[in-house]
Protein backbone atom coordinates (compact mmCIF):
# COMPACT_ATOMS: atom_id res chain seq x y z
CA UNK A 1 0.00 0.00 0.00
CA UNK A 2 1.24 3.63 -1.04
CA UNK A 3 1.15 6.35 1.28
CA UNK A 4 -0.81 9.36 -0.61
CA UNK A 5 0.43 12.69 0.41
CA UNK A 6 -3.00 14.73 0.35
CA UNK A 7 -1.66 18.03 0.91
CA UNK A 8 0.73 17.67 -2.47
CA UNK A 9 -2.39 16.25 -4.34
CA UNK A 10 -3.62 20.03 -3.89
CA UNK A 11 -0.45 22.23 -4.20
CA UNK A 12 -0.64 22.84 -0.66
CA UNK A 13 1.79 23.07 2.18
CA UNK A 14 1.24 21.12 5.48
CA UNK A 15 -0.59 24.45 7.40
CA UNK A 16 -2.92 25.20 4.58
CA UNK A 17 -6.27 26.84 6.37
CA UNK A 18 -9.44 25.47 5.90
CA UNK A 19 -10.29 28.28 3.64
CA UNK A 20 -6.89 27.84 1.08
CA UNK A 21 -7.93 23.68 1.22
CA UNK A 22 -11.49 24.65 -0.19
CA UNK A 23 -10.25 26.97 -2.38
CA UNK A 24 -6.86 24.76 -3.81
CA UNK A 25 -9.97 21.74 -4.30
CA UNK A 26 -12.19 24.33 -6.14
CA UNK A 27 -9.73 24.84 -8.50
CA UNK A 28 -8.64 21.31 -9.31
CA UNK A 29 -11.59 19.99 -9.19
CA UNK A 30 -12.72 22.57 -11.70
CA UNK A 31 -10.00 21.57 -14.14
CA UNK A 32 -9.88 18.08 -13.61
CA UNK A 33 -13.69 17.68 -13.55
CA UNK A 34 -14.42 14.43 -16.02
CA UNK A 35 -17.51 16.40 -17.47
CA UNK A 36 -15.87 19.39 -18.41
CA UNK A 37 -12.15 18.70 -18.75
CA UNK A 38 -10.46 17.63 -21.50
CA UNK A 39 -7.04 16.85 -19.69
CA UNK A 40 -6.42 12.88 -20.65
CA UNK A 41 -5.66 11.91 -17.02
CA UNK A 42 -9.11 13.92 -16.07
CA UNK A 43 -10.92 11.14 -14.37
CA UNK A 44 -8.27 9.86 -12.34
CA UNK A 45 -6.42 13.08 -11.21
CA UNK A 46 -10.37 14.00 -10.31
CA UNK A 47 -10.26 10.76 -8.31
CA UNK A 48 -6.83 11.70 -5.76
CA UNK A 49 -8.17 15.28 -5.88
CA UNK A 50 -11.23 14.18 -4.26
CA UNK A 51 -9.78 11.40 -1.60
CA UNK A 52 -7.67 14.54 -0.88
CA UNK A 53 -10.41 16.99 -0.09
CA UNK A 54 -12.70 14.12 1.50
CA UNK A 55 -9.67 13.88 3.96
CA UNK A 56 -8.98 17.48 4.53
CA UNK A 57 -11.96 19.02 4.93
CA UNK A 58 -13.00 17.08 7.51
CA UNK A 59 -11.40 17.76 11.54
CA UNK A 60 -11.72 14.30 12.54
CA UNK A 61 -9.99 12.70 9.22
CA UNK A 62 -7.66 15.74 8.88
CA UNK A 63 -6.08 15.43 12.77
CA UNK A 64 -5.87 11.28 12.04
CA UNK A 65 -4.28 12.12 9.03
CA UNK A 66 -2.06 14.87 10.39
CA UNK A 67 -1.47 12.76 13.29
CA UNK A 68 0.51 10.11 11.28
CA UNK A 69 3.03 12.71 10.35
CA UNK A 70 5.18 14.63 8.15
CA UNK A 71 7.56 12.16 7.33
CA UNK A 72 5.84 9.91 4.96
CA UNK A 73 6.19 11.10 1.16
CA UNK A 74 3.55 10.20 -1.92
CA UNK A 75 3.99 6.67 -3.58
CA UNK A 76 6.11 5.27 -0.27
CA UNK A 77 5.54 1.97 1.23
CA UNK A 78 2.74 2.12 4.18
CA UNK A 79 1.77 0.40 6.59
CA UNK A 80 -0.41 2.40 9.65
CA UNK A 81 1.17 2.30 12.94
CA UNK A 82 -0.65 -0.29 15.32
CA UNK A 83 -3.40 1.50 17.43
CA UNK A 84 -2.73 4.98 15.26
CA UNK A 85 -6.36 5.84 15.31
CA UNK A 86 -7.36 5.26 18.66
CA UNK A 87 -9.26 7.99 20.02
CA UNK A 88 -10.60 9.06 16.98
CA UNK A 89 -14.37 8.07 16.60
CA UNK A 90 -15.28 8.99 12.60
CA UNK A 91 -19.00 9.97 12.53
CA UNK A 92 -18.45 8.66 8.87
CA UNK A 93 -21.89 9.55 6.76
CA UNK A 94 -22.20 6.06 5.89
CA UNK A 95 -22.57 3.59 2.57
CA UNK A 96 -22.04 6.72 -0.05
CA UNK A 97 -19.16 7.85 1.48
CA UNK A 98 -16.99 5.49 2.55
CA UNK A 99 -18.10 2.82 0.31
CA UNK A 100 -16.23 4.29 -2.88
CA UNK A 101 -14.78 2.15 -5.07
CA UNK A 102 -12.88 5.36 -6.16
CA UNK A 103 -11.15 5.33 -2.98
CA UNK A 104 -7.23 4.29 -2.67
CA UNK A 105 -6.43 1.45 -0.95
CA UNK A 106 -4.33 4.19 1.46
CA UNK A 107 -7.76 5.71 2.58
CA UNK A 108 -9.82 2.51 3.06
CA UNK A 109 -7.62 1.33 5.26
CA UNK A 110 -7.21 4.16 7.38
CA UNK A 111 -11.08 5.74 7.09
CA UNK A 112 -13.11 2.70 5.97
CA UNK A 113 -12.98 0.38 8.96
CA UNK A 114 -15.53 2.18 11.25
CA UNK A 115 -18.00 2.57 8.47
CA UNK A 116 -18.64 -0.92 7.47
CA UNK A 117 -19.47 -1.44 11.44
CA UNK A 118 -21.61 1.24 10.96
CA UNK A 119 -23.02 -0.11 7.78
CA UNK A 120 -23.83 -3.61 9.89
CA UNK A 121 -26.91 -2.02 11.21
CA UNK A 122 -28.53 -1.17 8.30
CA UNK A 123 -28.68 -4.22 7.30
CA UNK A 124 -31.90 -4.61 9.38
CA UNK A 125 -33.63 -2.12 7.43
CA UNK A 126 -35.25 -2.70 3.86
CA UNK A 127 -33.42 -0.47 1.69
CA UNK A 128 -33.41 -0.85 -2.23
CA UNK A 129 -30.09 -0.94 -3.53
CA UNK A 130 -28.54 1.83 -5.28
CA UNK A 131 -27.90 2.42 -8.93
CA UNK A 132 -24.95 2.20 -10.91
CA UNK A 133 -23.79 3.74 -13.71
CA UNK A 134 -20.79 2.43 -16.40
CA UNK A 135 -20.00 3.72 -19.76
CA UNK A 136 -19.35 1.32 -22.41
CA UNK A 137 -17.34 1.76 -25.55
CA UNK A 138 -18.54 0.10 -29.01
CA UNK A 139 -17.77 0.33 -32.66
CA UNK A 140 -19.91 1.58 -35.33
CA UNK A 141 -19.89 -1.50 -36.63
CA UNK A 142 -21.73 -2.81 -33.59
CA UNK A 143 -24.36 -0.09 -33.73
CA UNK A 144 -24.72 -1.61 -37.18
CA UNK A 145 -24.94 -5.38 -36.39
CA UNK A 146 -25.58 -5.91 -32.58
CA UNK A 147 -23.07 -7.22 -30.45
CA UNK A 148 -22.04 -9.03 -27.42
CA UNK A 149 -19.88 -7.29 -24.84
CA UNK A 150 -17.66 -8.20 -21.48
CA UNK A 151 -17.23 -5.60 -19.03
CA UNK A 152 -15.92 -5.65 -16.00
CA UNK A 153 -17.27 -3.45 -13.16
CA UNK A 154 -16.30 -3.24 -9.08
CA UNK A 155 -18.32 -2.83 -6.84
CA UNK A 156 -19.06 -2.68 -2.71
CA UNK A 157 -21.42 -5.33 -1.48
CA UNK A 158 -21.79 -6.48 2.31
CA UNK A 159 -20.94 -10.04 2.78
CA UNK A 160 -22.61 -12.66 5.04
CA UNK A 161 -21.14 -10.61 8.68
CA UNK A 162 -21.92 -7.61 7.03
CA UNK A 163 -18.27 -6.59 6.43
CA UNK A 164 -17.80 -3.93 3.42
CA UNK A 165 -16.10 -6.12 0.48
CA UNK A 166 -15.22 -5.00 -3.36
CA UNK A 167 -16.53 -7.57 -5.41
CA UNK A 168 -15.46 -7.60 -9.14
CA UNK A 169 -18.13 -8.95 -11.40
CA UNK A 170 -18.13 -9.89 -15.06
CA UNK A 171 -21.16 -9.22 -16.92
CA UNK A 172 -22.25 -10.32 -20.81
CA UNK A 173 -24.10 -7.63 -21.99
CA UNK A 174 -25.82 -7.81 -25.17
CA UNK A 175 -25.37 -4.57 -27.04
CA UNK A 176 -28.99 -4.18 -29.36
CA UNK A 177 -28.60 -3.37 -32.88
CA UNK A 178 -29.61 0.26 -33.56
CA UNK A 179 -27.87 1.49 -30.20
CA UNK A 180 -26.47 5.15 -30.63
CA UNK A 181 -23.37 7.08 -28.99
CA UNK A 182 -25.17 8.66 -25.56
CA UNK A 183 -28.29 6.39 -25.10
CA UNK A 184 -28.45 4.93 -22.02
CA UNK A 185 -28.86 0.75 -21.61
CA UNK A 186 -30.63 -0.06 -17.89
CA UNK A 187 -29.89 -3.62 -16.79
CA UNK A 188 -32.63 -4.16 -14.29
CA UNK A 189 -31.40 -5.29 -11.08
CA UNK A 190 -27.61 -5.57 -11.68
CA UNK A 191 -26.83 -1.91 -9.47
CA UNK A 192 -26.41 -2.26 -5.66
CA UNK A 193 -27.92 -5.37 -3.85
CA UNK A 194 -30.91 -4.05 -1.46
CA UNK A 195 -30.84 -4.06 2.31
CA UNK A 196 -33.47 -6.39 3.85
CA UNK A 197 -35.99 -7.02 1.66
CA UNK A 198 -35.34 -4.22 -0.55
CA UNK A 199 -35.51 -3.90 -4.80
CA UNK A 200 -31.60 -4.54 -5.76
CA UNK A 201 -30.74 -1.12 -7.74
CA UNK A 202 -30.04 -1.21 -11.67
CA UNK A 203 -27.35 -0.62 -14.02
CA UNK A 204 -27.20 2.12 -16.47
CA UNK A 205 -24.41 1.60 -19.05
CA UNK A 206 -23.55 4.76 -21.51
CA UNK A 207 -23.07 4.07 -24.61
CA UNK A 208 -20.54 5.97 -26.42
CA UNK A 209 -18.95 4.84 -30.10
CA UNK A 210 -15.59 5.12 -30.50
CA UNK A 211 -14.08 8.03 -33.05
CA UNK A 212 -13.62 6.39 -36.59
CA UNK A 213 -11.11 7.88 -38.98
CA UNK A 214 -13.11 7.35 -42.22
CA UNK A 215 -16.81 7.43 -40.85
CA UNK A 216 -18.11 10.75 -38.71
CA UNK A 217 -21.67 9.82 -36.58
CA UNK A 218 -24.55 11.95 -36.10
CA UNK A 219 -26.94 10.86 -34.14
CA UNK A 220 -28.57 7.75 -36.63
CA UNK A 221 -26.76 9.69 -39.95
CA UNK A 222 -23.30 8.53 -41.19
CA UNK A 223 -21.28 10.42 -42.82
CA UNK A 224 -18.11 9.49 -45.37
CA UNK A 225 -15.22 10.83 -47.46
CA UNK A 226 -15.18 9.51 -50.80
CA UNK A 227 -11.84 9.90 -52.94
CA UNK A 228 -12.57 9.91 -56.69
CA UNK A 229 -9.98 10.84 -59.52
CA UNK A 230 -11.16 13.62 -61.69
CA UNK A 231 -12.22 12.04 -64.88
CA UNK A 232 -14.25 10.00 -62.21
CA UNK A 233 -16.03 12.91 -61.19
CA UNK A 234 -16.44 14.53 -64.62
CA UNK A 235 -17.53 10.84 -66.47
CA UNK A 236 -19.45 9.16 -64.66
CA UNK A 237 -18.35 5.95 -62.93
CA UNK A 238 -19.14 2.90 -60.07
CA UNK A 239 -17.10 2.66 -57.77
CA UNK A 240 -16.68 0.81 -54.04
CA UNK A 241 -17.73 2.45 -51.51
CA UNK A 242 -16.18 1.72 -48.01
CA UNK A 243 -19.23 1.52 -45.26
CA UNK A 244 -18.73 0.59 -41.80
CA UNK A 245 -19.96 -3.43 -42.56
CA UNK A 246 -18.16 -3.71 -45.18
CA UNK A 247 -18.58 -2.21 -49.36
CA UNK A 248 -20.97 -1.25 -51.36
CA UNK A 249 -20.80 -0.64 -55.22
CA UNK A 250 -21.85 3.22 -55.75
CA UNK A 251 -22.66 4.95 -59.14
CA UNK A 252 -21.06 8.19 -59.53
CA UNK A 253 -23.40 10.19 -61.93
CA UNK A 254 -21.50 12.53 -64.78
CA UNK A 255 -20.25 15.87 -63.68
CA UNK A 256 -20.32 14.93 -59.62
CA UNK A 257 -18.52 18.15 -58.17
CA UNK A 258 -16.44 18.15 -55.47
CA UNK A 259 -18.17 18.64 -52.05
CA UNK A 260 -20.92 17.22 -53.23
CA UNK A 261 -23.02 14.78 -50.80
CA UNK A 262 -24.49 11.35 -52.07
CA UNK A 263 -26.84 10.26 -49.83
CA UNK A 264 -27.77 6.12 -49.74
CA UNK A 265 -31.33 6.66 -48.67
CA UNK A 266 -31.36 3.69 -45.18
CA UNK A 267 -27.54 3.30 -45.09
CA UNK A 268 -26.97 5.15 -41.57
CA UNK A 269 -27.34 3.12 -38.33
CA UNK A 270 -29.81 0.63 -38.43
CA UNK A 271 -33.49 1.84 -36.64
CA UNK A 272 -37.59 1.19 -37.34
CA UNK A 273 -36.45 4.38 -39.58
CA UNK A 274 -32.90 4.10 -40.30
CA UNK A 275 -30.36 6.69 -40.75
CA UNK A 276 -28.65 7.81 -44.02
CA UNK A 277 -25.20 7.38 -45.09
CA UNK A 278 -23.46 10.30 -46.74
CA UNK A 279 -20.85 10.09 -49.43
CA UNK A 280 -18.97 13.62 -49.43
CA UNK A 281 -16.75 13.77 -52.72
CA UNK A 282 -13.03 14.93 -52.75
CA UNK A 283 -11.28 14.96 -56.22
CA UNK A 284 -7.81 14.01 -55.63
CA UNK A 285 -4.94 14.92 -58.97
CA UNK A 286 -2.77 12.77 -59.97
CA UNK A 287 0.99 14.25 -59.78
CA UNK A 288 2.42 15.02 -63.03
CA UNK A 289 5.75 12.24 -63.48
CA UNK A 290 5.90 11.34 -67.55
CA UNK A 291 6.05 13.93 -70.48
CA UNK A 292 3.06 11.81 -71.06
CA UNK A 293 1.62 13.29 -67.63
CA UNK A 294 2.57 16.55 -68.33
CA UNK A 295 0.71 16.55 -72.45
CA UNK A 296 -2.45 15.01 -70.47
CA UNK A 297 -2.54 18.00 -68.14
CA UNK A 298 -1.53 20.55 -71.40
CA UNK A 299 -4.33 19.48 -73.43
CA UNK A 300 -7.42 19.83 -70.46
CA UNK A 301 -5.83 23.26 -70.06
CA UNK A 302 -6.39 23.74 -73.86
CA UNK A 303 -9.92 22.36 -74.03
CA UNK A 304 -11.04 24.03 -70.65
CA UNK A 305 -9.15 27.33 -71.74
CA UNK A 306 -12.71 29.54 -70.89
CA UNK A 307 -12.83 27.90 -67.26
CA UNK A 308 -11.22 29.84 -64.30
CA UNK A 309 -11.73 28.11 -61.38
CA UNK A 310 -11.11 31.68 -59.02
CA UNK A 311 -14.24 33.14 -60.96
CA UNK A 312 -16.30 33.90 -57.58
CA UNK A 313 -13.43 35.28 -55.76
CA UNK B 1 -12.35 -10.24 -4.14
CA UNK B 2 -14.82 -12.72 -5.75
CA UNK B 3 -15.25 -13.08 -9.39
CA UNK B 4 -18.48 -14.13 -11.00
CA UNK B 5 -19.26 -14.58 -14.14
CA UNK B 6 -22.99 -14.35 -15.57
CA UNK B 7 -25.37 -14.90 -18.24
CA UNK B 8 -25.78 -12.88 -21.36
CA UNK B 9 -27.72 -10.15 -19.97
CA UNK B 10 -30.34 -8.20 -22.39
CA UNK B 11 -31.01 -4.44 -21.30
CA UNK B 12 -33.49 -1.88 -22.33
CA UNK B 13 -32.13 1.07 -24.26
CA UNK B 14 -33.76 4.28 -21.94
CA UNK B 15 -34.16 6.33 -25.43
CA UNK B 16 -36.41 4.46 -27.14
CA UNK B 17 -38.54 2.30 -24.98
CA UNK B 18 -38.38 3.67 -21.34
CA UNK B 19 -39.40 6.75 -19.74
CA UNK B 20 -37.80 7.96 -16.99
CA UNK B 21 -40.57 8.52 -13.51
CA UNK B 22 -39.59 11.35 -10.98
CA UNK B 23 -38.45 8.03 -8.26
CA UNK B 24 -36.72 6.52 -11.18
CA UNK B 25 -34.57 9.37 -12.30
CA UNK B 26 -33.95 10.56 -8.67
CA UNK B 27 -32.45 7.14 -7.71
CA UNK B 28 -30.90 6.41 -10.92
CA UNK B 29 -28.90 10.08 -9.71
CA UNK B 30 -29.04 9.71 -6.47
CA UNK B 31 -30.49 12.58 -5.82
CA UNK B 32 -33.86 13.99 -4.05
CA UNK B 33 -36.79 15.35 -5.28
CA UNK B 34 -36.27 19.00 -4.71
CA UNK B 35 -33.27 18.63 -7.01
CA UNK B 36 -35.24 17.79 -9.49
CA UNK B 37 -38.25 20.06 -9.35
CA UNK B 38 -35.99 23.15 -9.04
CA UNK B 39 -34.45 21.82 -12.11
CA UNK B 40 -37.45 21.46 -14.01
CA UNK B 41 -38.16 24.94 -12.73
CA UNK B 42 -34.98 26.37 -14.08
CA UNK B 43 -35.40 24.50 -17.51
CA UNK B 44 -33.19 22.44 -16.98
CA UNK B 45 -34.85 19.12 -17.64
CA UNK B 46 -37.95 18.85 -19.81
CA UNK B 47 -40.34 15.89 -19.17
CA UNK B 48 -43.66 15.24 -20.48
CA UNK B 49 -46.66 15.92 -18.18
CA UNK B 50 -48.49 18.84 -16.28
CA UNK B 51 -48.09 17.69 -12.99
CA UNK B 52 -45.25 15.93 -11.29
CA UNK B 53 -47.34 13.00 -10.57
CA UNK B 54 -47.23 12.11 -13.91
CA UNK B 55 -43.97 13.93 -14.96
CA UNK B 56 -41.92 11.33 -17.52
CA UNK B 57 -38.21 12.25 -18.06
CA UNK B 58 -36.49 11.02 -21.33
CA UNK B 59 -32.85 9.33 -21.84
CA UNK B 60 -31.45 12.97 -23.00
CA UNK B 61 -32.96 13.94 -19.36
CA UNK B 62 -31.04 11.04 -17.66
CA UNK B 63 -27.88 12.62 -18.95
CA UNK B 64 -28.44 15.96 -18.41
CA UNK B 65 -29.49 15.06 -14.80
CA UNK B 66 -26.28 13.11 -14.14
CA UNK B 67 -23.77 15.08 -14.92
CA UNK B 68 -26.26 18.42 -13.35
CA UNK B 69 -26.46 15.97 -10.04
CA UNK B 70 -22.16 15.27 -10.37
CA UNK B 71 -21.71 19.36 -11.12
CA UNK B 72 -23.55 20.03 -7.60
CA UNK B 73 -21.93 17.06 -5.16
CA UNK B 74 -18.68 17.83 -6.87
CA UNK B 75 -18.08 21.44 -7.55
CA UNK B 76 -21.23 23.15 -5.56
CA UNK B 77 -22.11 24.54 -8.76
CA UNK B 78 -26.19 26.54 -8.14
CA UNK B 79 -29.39 25.86 -10.29
CA UNK B 80 -29.00 28.83 -12.86
CA UNK B 81 -24.97 27.68 -13.04
CA UNK B 82 -25.93 23.96 -13.89
CA UNK B 83 -28.21 25.38 -16.54
CA UNK B 84 -25.37 27.43 -18.08
CA UNK B 85 -22.99 24.63 -17.67
CA UNK B 86 -25.13 22.03 -19.51
CA UNK B 87 -26.32 24.02 -22.45
CA UNK B 88 -22.38 25.45 -22.90
CA UNK B 89 -21.32 21.36 -22.57
CA UNK B 90 -23.80 20.23 -25.27
CA UNK B 91 -22.73 23.24 -27.70
CA UNK B 92 -19.09 21.74 -27.25
CA UNK B 93 -20.41 18.79 -27.80
CA UNK B 94 -22.01 19.15 -31.51
CA UNK B 95 -19.17 21.91 -32.06
CA UNK B 96 -16.17 18.58 -31.88
CA UNK B 97 -19.12 16.70 -33.44
CA UNK B 98 -18.50 18.71 -36.77
CA UNK B 99 -14.68 18.44 -36.30
CA UNK B 100 -14.86 14.95 -35.39
CA UNK B 101 -13.03 15.18 -32.59
CA UNK B 102 -14.24 12.89 -29.59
Amino acid sequence: MEYQDYYKILGLERDATPDQIKQAYRKLARKYHPDVSKETDAEKRFKEIGEAYAVLKDPEKKSAYDQMGNNWSGGQGFNPPPNWDSGYEFRGNGWGDHANPDHSEFFESIFGRRAQQANQQSAQLNIPGEDHHAKIEIDLVDSYLGAQRSIGLKMPTLDDQGHLRMQERTLEVKIPKGIRSGQHLRLAGQGSPGFGNGKAGDLYLEIVIKPNPYFKVDGKDVTVELNLAPWEAALGATVDLPIPTGKVELNIPANTMAGKKLRLKGKGIPSQEPGDLYATIRLVTPPVTTDADKESYQAMAKSFAAFNPRANV
Amino acid sequence: MNTNRSVLLEGVVVEEHLHLSVTEICQACSITHTHIEEWVAEGVLQPEGSNQSDWRFTGHSLRRAKIASRLVRDLEVNTPGVALALDLLEEIETLRKQLNQP
